[in-house]
């Protein structure tokens, strides 16, 4: 099992969870039975074309993923996944 | 305190302005309480979906959702997750830290606001885990468009702290 960090905007999703733990040995799988175990969650990751969001960073551990191998980045025991959102803010 | 060579304080001035009325965002490396560089991110509010904007709380959704996308950046701003990433590899790449975010406030002063706070506190929830040290968060504003401030703060448990700016030659 892989631990996956929610943050704040998706906690209503996984019952205000901030960590849950989903099975898949790439970051794609994980997103998928993120989106299977907590519905709504995939399509706030992705975007239409199936893309990750352009705010939003996926880190294995402490890489970003699109300094990896992107969603196929294998994942083994005791990885973790990170979806953050890029620090924005306002007025 | 917070020591920042004058020449990035300059361009975050200039960055602000070019972008005015919309507000403009990057992010700052260092070590310590030294800033070394300056990196320019895109504000990409204004191409965020309906979809997208739901990472912004109630308050600030309704705002947004009042404007056309192109006057949302005049409220906020999304930095491009692909820029940050790249630029937070440069800094790493270097033996720095990322030490700062800074963004502009076009028609207010440069105080945190309610959405600065809550964004903060969001990033300060799994800052630990990635392994980044406490950020400093500034603000370059332009209500007085001629005399544009420059703060940095540290926000902690939902409270901005100013910390002092210490200008180097
Ligand atoms: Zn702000």
């Amino acid at each position: 099992m892989i631990k996956v960090r929610i943050p704040t905007p998706l906690r209503p999703m996984t019952g205000g969870k901030s960590e849950v733990e989903i099975a898949g040995k790439t970051v794609s799988e994980i997103i998928e039975n993120l989106g299977s175990a907590h519905p709504g969650i995939k399509e706030r990751v992705y975007d239409e074309q199936g893309e990750v969001r352009r705010f939003i960073n996926i880190y294995v551990n402490e890489e970003d993923i699109r300094f990896l191998t992107g969603k196929d980045t294998p994942l083994k025991d005791g990885d973790e996944v990170s979806i953050i959102p890029a620090i924005a803010g306002g007025t | 305190m917070l020591a920042i060579p004058s020449s990035i304080i300059k361009d975050m001035i200039a960055h602000a302005r070019e972008l005015a009325p919309h507000e403009c965002c990057g992010i700052l490396s260092g070590s310590g309480g030294t800033i070394a560089e300056g990196y320019r991110i895109t504000n990409i509010l204004a191409s965020l979906s309906e979809q997208d904007l739901k990472r912004f709380d109630g308050a600030k959704l309704s705002d947004l959702k009042r404007l056309s996308p192109e006057e949302r950046s005049d409220i906020a701003f999304q930095m491009d997750a692909r820029e940050m990433a790249m630029a937070q590899r440069d800094i790493r790449s270097k033996s720095l830290d990322l030490l700062g975010f800074y963004h502009s406030h076009t028609f207010s002063p440069a105080r945190p606001s309610q959405t600065d706070i809550t964004i903060a506190m969001e990033f300060e929830s799994y800052r630990a885990k990635l392994n980044f040290p406490e950020p400093f968060h500034l603000i370059i504003s332009l209500e007085h468009p001629n005399q544009p401030v420059v703060r940095a703060y540290r926000i902690q448990d939902s409270l901005a702290t100013e910390v002092p700016i210490h200008s180097l030659p």
